[in-house]
């Protein structure tokens, strides 16, 4: 014992060198030595579920920082940062995330942006909402704004992966749940998504409510634009079943005789009570129109264009406001359009044969009513009387020989002035017009066959 | 504490190095070397720091620095022990006989 202790005595003088190769040591490996360290520390975290996770070393002591989702994670992340080899202390400043009471959650959609706010359980659940809702998005900007917070209801994922498809449906709104109550707003896309987002939300997780549906239907829009340049009527927007598609389709046949009826119309659920007459009494305004468009959206109807004269303004806006279904308001902005360069004699009658040659006069079964489809029609004539102010017209009426030759004669007649009547109140001068009623005297064809007898009902304008 | 050692062995092999450069000087060394005072000291001074490094007191990096020391010092004294067991020997062998 006493060599060593005489040994030891001696061995002063290395500690000075033994000193500087320790501070050299501590100058050229702390800062290694810690980036290893946290590093390692880092490495052995991954796959542990943590928010904000951040390890520090301070030579071998850890700061770590992490907010844990559940308490057994929080204990199961410290014990793995504890466990690193080289660790001497580790400083404890895990938390775990705060509890939402209630827990809130929302998706939103406006023109240019999906959004997601409120709280959401855990990074898995995160990632599937933003998956899935990236896959609707298309190439619409995707926010998220959540924050992570305990406390979700039971399946929380499953509905709330549900109202983000509803979105989809919507060209703008939000859908939201406050723990298991469902709350939706705004305008679907398209007509019926209203109703498919009703039966989507019936297949809600066990346990979750609706609370309130607040999604608006879309308008249900039906458009007609008259286009006297390619002389076509061309109809677009909604109707609701084929049979209403027929109906609107053939009235508009009658009405339009001088163009051509293009038909886009699509089949929609949706449509406002009354929308077939309100949709006819529509067009038949529009086909007073020289040009014009009709746009009806839900139960307004908007006509725009220019009418033949001055009178018809009138009669078109009174018609509409008084024929539309109940609940229905009509916003005609109709002007008047130029009055048309005055023509002699002899074109004013190939003018009225030309027009009369396209479509007739049509009156009811055996009245002297004037069918309201051949409005159209008689205002173009009316345009034609204005456009020969010295011209005295003869307004003749035919029939068929179907019947007593007296009453033809009879209704012939008042058929020929009810057209007469019809044009002075849009304006011609009484005096420039005759009614005369021919009966069955004057048959263009036979009146053996329907067609030849058809032939035969007509009113005939004469020029002179 | 291996990881410790096998991360920084090569400041230790330094340490060691010089512990068996020292041990084998030392015994040929004229004079006594530090006194018994000087010793008792410096036995105080090196307990207290093994005292702070087992219970952990120095915070951070003055802690690994402390921890650093001590195993350098350690393998220094044991270096210097077999370095003067070594020279001892050759010296014993190459004595002549009495």
């Amino acid at each position: 014992m006493r060599t060593v202790i005489r040994w030891v005595r001696k061995w002063w003088p290395g500690l000075i060198p033994l000193g500087l190769l320790w501070i050299w040591a501590a100058w050229a490996n702390t800062f290694a030595w810690e980036t290893d360290l946290a590093g390692r520390a880092a490495a052995a975290l991954k796959g542990n579920v943590l928010d904000q996770a951040r390890v520090e070393a301070a030579g071998r002591d850890l700061k770590f920082s992490a907010a844990a989702f559940s308490e057994e994670g929080r204990q199961a992340a410290l014990g793995i940062v504890e466990a690193v080899p080289g660790t001497r202390l580790v400083e404890d400043n895990t938390r775990l995330i705060p509890e939402a009471k209630p827990f809130v959650w929302a998706g939103e959609r406006d023109v240019t942006h999906f959004t997601l706010s409120g709280n959401v359980p855990s990074p898995a659940i995160r990632g599937r909402l933003d998956d899935a809702l990236r896959g609707l998005a298309g190439g619409t900007e995707v926010a998220d704004r959540m924050e992570y917070a305990r406390g979700a209801p039971v399946r929380f994922d499953a509905a709330a992966q549900l109202l983000i498809e509803q979105l989809a449906r919507l060209s703008g709104g939000k859908v939201a749940l406050s723990d298991s109550a469902v709350s939706l707003k705004g305008t679907a896309r398209d007509l019926g998504g209203r109703e498919a987002i009703a039966d989507a939300l019936k297949k809600l997780p066990e346990g979750f409510s609706v609370s309130e549906n607040a999604i608006l239907a879309p308008p249900y829009v039906f458009q007609a634009n008259k286009d006297p340049v390619a002389a076509t009527v061309t109809l677009s927007g909604y109707v609701p079943d084929n049979n209403i598609h027929s109906t609107i389709v053939a009235a508009a046949k009658r009405k339009f005789f001088n163009e051509q009826v293009v038909d886009n119309l699509k089949a929609s659920v949706g449509s406002p009570p009354g929308f077939t007459q309100g949709v006819i009494e529509a067009l038949g305004g529009l086909s007073r129109l020289s040009t014009g468009v009709l746009t009806v959206s839900d139960n307004d109807v908007k006509l725009t264009g220019d009418a033949f004269y001055d009178l018809a303004i009138e009669q078109i806006v009174a018609d509409l406001q008084s024929n539309l279904p109940p609940g229905w308001h009509a916003k005609p902005e109709i002007s008047a359009k130029p009055p048309a360069s005055s023509v002699d004699s002899t074109v004013c009658q190939q003018l009225f044969a030309e027009l009369l040659a396209k479509s007739k006069i049509r009156f009811e079964s055996a009245k002297a009513t004037i069918d309201r489809d051949s409005a159209g029609l008689l205002d173009r004539m009316i345009e034609t009387a204005m456009r020969c102010p010295s011209a005295e017209i003869e307004v003749g009426g035919h029939t068929d020989a179907a019947g007593d030759a007296d009453a033809n004669m009879t209704l012939s007649q008042r058929r020929a002035q009810a057209v007469v009547d019809y044009m002075v109140r849009a304006g011609v001068p009484g005096d420039r017009l005759k009614a005369i009623g021919y009966g069955a005297s004057e048959p263009l064809a036979s009146n053996d066959t329907d067609e030849g007898k058809a032939q035969n009902r007509r009113i005939e304008f004469l020029v002179r | 504490m291996s990881y410790f050692v096998t991360y920084h062995w090569m400041w230790l092999a330094g340490a060691g190095l010089i512990g068996l450069g020292m041990g084998w000087i030392a015994m040929v060394q004229r004079g006594t070397g530090l006194s018994m005072l000087t010793m008792q000291i410096a036995a105080a001074i090196l307990v207290l720091a093994i005292v702070l490094s087992v219970s952990r007191v120095l915070p951070g990096r003055f802690g690994y620095w402390l921890d650093l020391g001590l195993a350098m010092l350690s393998v220094y004294f044991v270096s210097c022990a077999i370095g003067s067991w070594l020279r001892e020997r050759v010296i014993w062998r190459s004595a002549p006989p009495a």
